[in-house]
């Protein structure tokens, strides 16, 4: 793994972020999550792409993907640290990594098409055997996960590979500038997301904020009033009367 | 002029849809098989959509959409909660709000721009009286006593109701706090395993304990003589927290709770004490069903009764339901917790609010989308996976391969409706070979140990294997009752009888599965016993498979070793290179 140019901010970064106590087993089991949900999209893939003869390649990945996401799920576990609350959450992350399904209506593939998704595909990948590069350098005392990295590299390569030379022929059939305008809004999307995800943390802590004040200022002093007037409803209770014909009932929300 | 109507259940857990034209069932699905994402709780667009797909149909073509509850009566329930547990529901609060207010609230609007369907034409059920319907209008009586169970709705937790040609009749309920479901379910969460999909584990669990601390469960879930129940609210959090489920008074009860993942031995002190825990509640349990359901009988005086709500599931309880009531007969929806209310809601539409003609029971569970000899032959050649077509001898070299003990993935028709598999995504395997169980658990499902596996036999010769009450022949249907073995039976059917000499019984019928009707009977003439073992298709955590895609993924990922999809096999031992790739998963 030393082809490649090095990542040194992500290097920074990392070997500060991999030091804090319980992280690596958090980062490895977001990793599963992450090579799961990826499973499920080569997958998806694998059935809606027009292309049959891509349809070996895609499985192929898939399978791949899932693999990983079992042995990072597998490491998390592992190096998961032992006091109570933050050892159950890795597991519950770890043993429910398959709770990760396609989360929108439309599967990646039917939302970008067969050339964005592979420009998608080439520019993740790629992403992802840089930052192996980076961890396999600041982790070299634990050797099990450097293992493991090192295990899985391999398979990336490949998947950059593919979907480099799938790219490439796009291009050499004269859709050059179609292959480097989807590069272009996958690379635009990735640092649209980082944004999105900076936005959603500020929103939830401005939505925590706000919420935090209706509940203290208006639920405080409403609940003194609810609890004095709450009736106790213990036991059968017979069904409130109904008004109005069923027709009329069945077009309320409430 | 056909009446179509398109039922939803969605945004809590286990979300689906169901087209029903005239009161029939056409198509019946769960949005989990399409998104992949184990009990998906999302809009079931893709489910909806496939729906309409199957029935030929548009969303212009509905005439109805029908909702399972009423989100505005849930959202009231939430808030009165919250006011009468401030402070301590400060963090409920906000993740309920977030919720809600992001989402929940605007179901109506979501329907309107997901689906399309037009704003007018939605009807809004409620929670249990689409259990309720579910269970009634696809049940084969006319007049039926009905008992919907789940956790929560808008308010009800329990309700009590008669069924006749005019109508369902609500005679009670009972609401929120006091629910079984939920108490099962802090039980679940006590004995680590995950709230709204590990309870069917607490289930097997039960068998290797006893149980003694009965009398503690009774002080958590208390039982009244007129047939209904209370929660003591001191023992329990969920009516205030949203990620805990009970208090340091039920610890002090039951002792320190299972650590989630951690290894389960029934013969250790701690594996015993909790077995014992689990089997508490499963007796609690079952006597509060009994006391809800005999008190339904005192008051309709019917024979039949019908049964829905997610605690329906509880196939342990349904034997316990049947044999100490007067019923004469029971019926359980077999997708009977909250993908069961896209259908109930859709069928309270049709025979209550517009007064249509009641339509056929439901027969069989192949409700869900199915693939083409053609479309699967494709997917192989282009997979480039080694296959060969058997044509009819499909069911013959199936049954040999089961007798010589292999372990084979069985892919036919439409994906069931409901969480079991019944014959059409299935694993199967021989119930009498003695390291059946340990194999399967381990080396195919990576499951726990002490899960035990159901058997399928074929319709006619399941009292040779099985002690069946009198009025269970809709329930073992749908795989919903677990019955006891037969004494001389349990050491040669070792890896479909559990510890407590009982089985989860599934009786196959021509009419509702011929492929797997002929399996059976295949297997019946080579080994002279027309039974298999029989799981779900799908490795822990993930819903189970539904196309050829995901059946191949699964199959590659574990130990199976044949794989049956239409008349194509796909022999493990025959694959070479790319297509054994995944191999190496575990």
């Amino acid at each position: 793994m030393g082809l490649m140019a090095r990542d040194w901010p992500l290097w920074f970064v990392s070997s500060f972020v991999w030091r804090l106590p319980g992280k690596p087993s958090l980062k490895l089991a977001g990793f599963s999550h992450t090579e799961q949900g990826s499973g499920l999209d080569m997958l998806a893939a694998t059935e809606e792409t027009d292309r049959r003869e891509m349809r070996a390649r895609y499985f192929r990945h898939a399978l791949d993907e899932l693999k990983h996401a079992v042995m990072f799920k597998n490491r998390a576990a592992a190096l998961a640290p032992k006091t109570k609350n933050r050892t159950t959450a890795v597991l519950n992350d770890a043993e429910f990594i398959a709770s990760h399904g396609i989360n929108q209506a439309q599967s990646l593939f039917k939302q970008l098409g067969e050339l964005e998704f592979l420009a998608f595909v080439w520019v993740a990948e790629k992403r992802a055997v840089e930052q192996f590069d980076v961890y396999t350098d600041i982790l070299k005392k634990d050797t099990e996960t450097v293992d493991l990295f090192n295990k899985i590299f391999g398979d990336e390569m490949f998947h950059v590979s593919y979907s480099r030379a799938e790219l490439d022929r796009y291009a050499e059939q004269g859709q050059a500038q179609e292959v480097k305008q989807a590069i272009f809004r996958v690379k635009r999307r990735r640092v649209l997301e980082i944004w999105l995800r900076f936005s959603r943390v500020l929103g939830d802590f401005m939505s925590t904020l706000w919420l935090s004040l209706i509940y203290i200022l208006i639920l405080g002093p409403s609940s003194v009033m609810a609890k004095l007037t709450e009736k106790q409803k213990v036991g059968f209770i017979a069904p409130e009367p109904v008004h109005g014909t069923v027709m009329e009932r069945a077009a309320l929300q409430g | 002029m056909a009446r179509t109507i398109l039922g939803i259940s969605a945004l809590y857990h286990d979300s689906s849809a169901t087209l029903v034209v005239d009161g029939n069932v056409v198509a019946a699905a769960c949005e989990e098989r399409f998104s992949r994402l184990k009990h998906d709780s999302s809009l079931p667009v893709r489910a909806a959509q496939w729906c309409l797909e199957q029935g030929g149909i548009t969303i212009d073509d509905v005439d109805h959409l029908a909702y399972y509850e009423k989100p505005l009566k849930k959202f009231e329930r939430l808030m009165i909660m919250q006011l009468l547990h401030f402070p301590k529901s400060f963090k409920a609060f906000q993740r309920a709000s977030m919720l809600w207010l992001t989402d929940k609230l605007w179901v109506r609007n979501n329907l309107v721009r997901e689906l399309g369907i037009h704003p007018s034409k939605i009807l809004w059920s409620e929670h249990h009286l689409s259990h309720a319907a579910s269970t009634f209008y696809a049940s084969p009586f006319e007049e039926a006593a009905v008992l919907t169970v789940d956790g929560v709705g808008e308010w009800a937790t329990t309700a009590l109701w008669r069924g006749t040609p005019d109508g369902l009749e609500k005679l009670h309920e009972i609401h929120f706090p006091h629910s079984i479901g939920l108490v099962y379910s802090a039980f679940t969460a006590f004995l680590g395993f995950r709230v709204n999909n590990g309870e069917y584990k607490v289930m097997g669990m039960a068998a290797y304990g006893e149980p003694r601390f009965e009398e503690e469960v009774r002080r958590v879930l208390i039982l009244n003589d007129d047939g209904s129940f209370s929660v003591d609210k001191k023992y329990i959090k969920y009516h205030y927290s949203a990620t805990e489920s009970y208090t340091k008074d039920f610890e002090e009860l039951f002792g320190e709770p299972r650590f989630p993942g951690s290894h389960f031995d029934p013969t250790s002190g701690e594996g015993k004490r909790l077995a014992d825990v689990a089997a508490s509640i499963q007796k609690v349990t079952e006597d509060c069903l009994v006391g809800l359901a005999n008190r339904l009988y005192e008051e309709t005086g019917l024979e039949n009764l019908c049964m829905a709500g997610g605690v329906a599931l509880n196939s342990v309880a349904n034997l316990e339901v049947l044999t100490r009531t007067p019923f004469k007969r029971l019926h359980v929806h077999p997708a009977a917790g909250d993908a069961g209310g896209s259908l109930g809601a859709a069928l309270w539409a049709h025979n209550e609010v517009l007064d249509g003609a009641r339509g056929e029971p439901v027969n069989h569970a192949g409700l869900g989308k199915s693939w083409t000899h053609e479309q699967i032959g494709e997917m192989l050649k282009d997979l480039k996976i080694a296959h060969e077509d058997i044509g009819d001898d499909l069911c013959q070299q199936a049954a040999s391969d089961i007798a010589d003990g292999k372990v084979i993935g069985w892919f036919q028709g439409g994906f069931e409706w409901g969480p079991r598999a019944l014959g059409f995504r299935s694993i199967l395997a021989n119930p009498r070979d003695v390291e059946m169980q340990d194999r399967v658990n381990e080396k195919v499902k990576f499951r726990e140990r002490f899960r035990p596996f159901a058997p399928s036999v074929m319709a006619g010769a399941e009292s040779r294997y099985f002690e069946i009450p009198e009025g269970a022949e809709q329930p073992i249907r749908w795989m919903l009752m677990v019955v006891p073995v037969k004494e001389d039976q349990r050491p040669l059917m070792p890896a479909i009888t559990h510890i407590d000499g009982t089985a989860r019984i599934h009786v196959v019928e021509k009419s509702a599965n011929p492929a797997y009707h002929s399996l059976l009977e295949a297997l019946g003439e080579k080994t002279g016993h027309p039974i298999v073992l029989n799981t779900s298709f799908n490795l822990k955590g993930e819903p189970i498979v539904s196309s050829p895609v995901h059946a191949l993924a699964t199959f590659m990922r574990c130990g199976l070793d044949v794989l049956y999809m239409g008349s194509y096999r796909i022999d493990k031992s025959q694959m070479r290179g790319l297509d054994r790739v995944g191999e190496t998963t575990e």
